[in-house]
């Protein structure tokens, strides 16, 4: 099997430039903004963990329903590819285009707040995991959803639930299910790192912590491969 | 390769679909389908493309029960869907590519697919055009290129005619016969009558979900009798009964609100004498309009309605 939605996503993404500058430029002064202000650090990270997860839960949905909606989805599956094919390829690639979109953020963050290399090298598989655990998100949402309007607050809520499961609103409470749940959160790490590299300092930030949530992101995945057509959002059509 | 028997289809708002169909399609056979709106043409080629996937009666592709395997029978079927969609940031050639590459035709070997399909269909002067400039016409004869690039068994079309222009239409037709030669089976959907005298080797009346009339076009034809319509729009009221008396070579005289419609077994000869008849009434004569029967005429012999016309 080719590669070929994940190069399709990639030819729109770059043909569509006013919209890549967009996504680039306005997560880029939202993020300036608040990291060049005296915010305190736990407040930002929080706002940064939100704002990242929403961009990448919103990017991975609003297109999928569309294409569900104008009869794509429907074309693609009906050349016999399967449907777990198609969305992986969707989901990294929008999850990448993501990433690069929101680099120039991550990078004014470091500057602003002064983190350090190996911060940052914490930021970066926390981000990765973070847009894919994101992506796979809107992905889920767009199945479920009968319209964009659906999508966006589908995404919005589902999102925000989780990111306050991972701990991203509140001070961690060690032995408690809400802690044990935080560990398989994959949106933990990014939280996590992003309060690091903000000047909160927080835990020690270890390779150990992204291992679980990985785990928790490729079971999804698998839940996603094997709900087929459903996952594509043609379950019942 | 494709064989339904009995097939019943109910929408989940309890709206039927299609009820008893039976229907089958072999290598080289053109079927088309006919009907009103809502008779259950786009449900049935639903069907048998596996879009639709629940139903009672049998349903067989290609030998198989339909969704034995799924992936398998889909990659050997090419669908023109009524409504053309593509990915609009992209050209011709990569939406063409787009799909080909799904159905899992190389690259290269697509290219070189695509490149004769688009210039069969006068698509060629397009191919590095983005979609999102093509007309509906254009967008309608690249997802008929779409469909042909990997070398379908079983072709479905639903409404393919519709927008092109007619050299498009006869490229379209050229093609589909062509197809149909090397063993191709073809099921089209379409309301244009003379699009299924030209194409089809079967014609299925569809209506209300039910078959109500089915087989060849020339056997379909001959039902009616092949009888030449004759309508004499008309203004005024009788004064006379001349048309009382029907004239030998016609088979039947029908008044209708502001026309008299004939049916003439020699043809135009009948003409004059029609006129006179309808003269003598004390009618204005405003036009007279001569058509060879067609298949609407069949559908109507059938069931009493035009083909556009619904159930009173």
């Amino acid at each position: 099997m080719t590669v070929v939605v994940w190069r399709t996503e990639w030819l729109t993404a770059l043909r569509r430039r006013r919209l890549f500058l967009l996504n680039t430029l306005i997560p880029l002064a939202f993020v300036a903004t608040i990291a060049f202000s005296p915010a305190p650090a736990v407040h930002s990270a929080a706002v940064f963990t939100v704002l990242f997860t929403l961009f990448g839960t919103f990017g991975s949905s609003i297109p999928l329903i569309r294409d569900g909606e104008s009869g794509l989805l429907r074309r693609y599956i009906l050349t016999g590819v399967h449907p777990a094919v198609l969305l992986f390829q969707h989901i990294f690639a929008t999850a990448a285009i993501d990433l690069i979109q929101l680099t120039p953020s991550i990078f004014v963050l470091a500057i602003a707040r002064g983190s350090s290399a190996a911060q940052l090298a914490m930021v970066a598989p926390a981000m990765v995991l973070g847009m894919i655990a994101a992506n796979t998100l809107g992905t889920i949402t767009a199945a479920v959803a009968k319209s964009v309007a659906e999508g966006a607050l589908f995404s919005a809520v589902a999102a925000l639930v989780l990111l306050h499961l991972s701990g991203a609103f509140r001070t961690p409470a060690p032995g408690t299910w809400q802690a044990v749940l935080e560990a398989w959160s994959p949106f933990r790490p990014l939280h996590e790192s992003l309060l690091a590299a903000t000047g909160a300092g927080g835990p020690d930030l270890e390779t150990a912590l992204l291992t679980l949530p990985i785990a928790a992101t490729l079971a999804v995945l698998l839940l996603v491969a094997a709900s087929g057509r459903h996952a594509a959002g043609l379950g019942g059509r | 390769m494709f064989e339904a028997t009995e097939l019943s289809f109910t929408y989940p708002s309890g709206r039927r679909g299609l009820l008893n169909v039976s229907l089958s399609g072999n290598p080289g056979d053109r079927v088309v389908v006919m009907g009103p709106n809502g008779s259950g043409k786009s449900t049935l080629l639903r069907l048998v493309s596996t879009e639709l996937r629940s139903w009672a009666g049998s349903l067989t592709l290609f030998g198989k029960e339909s969704g034995a395997s799924l992936p398998v029978q889909r990659k050997r079927i090419g669908i023109v869907q009524d409504t053309p969609v593509h990915v609009e940031d992209l050209t011709g050639l990569e939406n063409a590519l787009l799909f080909a590459e799904l159905y899992g035709v190389g690259r290269a070997v697509a290219a070189r697919a695509i490149e004769t399909l688009f210039a069969s269909l006068g698509l060629d002067e397009a191919l590095h055009v983005l979609t999102k400039e093509y007309s509906y016409g254009m967008n309608k004869k690249l997802l008929i290129a779409e469909a042909l690039v990997h070398d379908p068994e079983i072709l479905i079309l639903d409404e393919p005619a519709l927008g092109l222009d007619p050299p498009s239409r006869a490229a379209l037709l050229r093609i589909l016969e062509e197809r149909s030669g090397t063993g191709v089976c073809t099921l089209v959907a379409t309301n244009e009558p003379s699009l299924a005298q030209e194409l089809a080797t079967t014609v299925v009346l569809l209506d209300e979900g039910e078959v109500v009339a089915q087989g060849s076009p020339s056997e379909l034809l001959a039902k009616v009798g092949g009888a030449t319509r004759i309508e004499v729009h008309v203004t005024g009221s009788a004064t006379s009964a001349a048309l009382a008396e029907l004239p030998e070579d016609l088979v039947s005289i029908r008044r209708l609100p502001g026309r008299i419609v004939a049916e003439s077994k020699t043809g135009p000869d009948a003409l004059p004498r029609l006129v006179q008849a309808v003269l003598a009434e004390g009618f204005t004569i405003e036009r007279i309009e001569l058509r060879e029967p067609d298949l609407t005429d069949v559908f109507t012999l059938f069931t009493g309605r035009t083909l556009g016309s619904k159930k009173t």
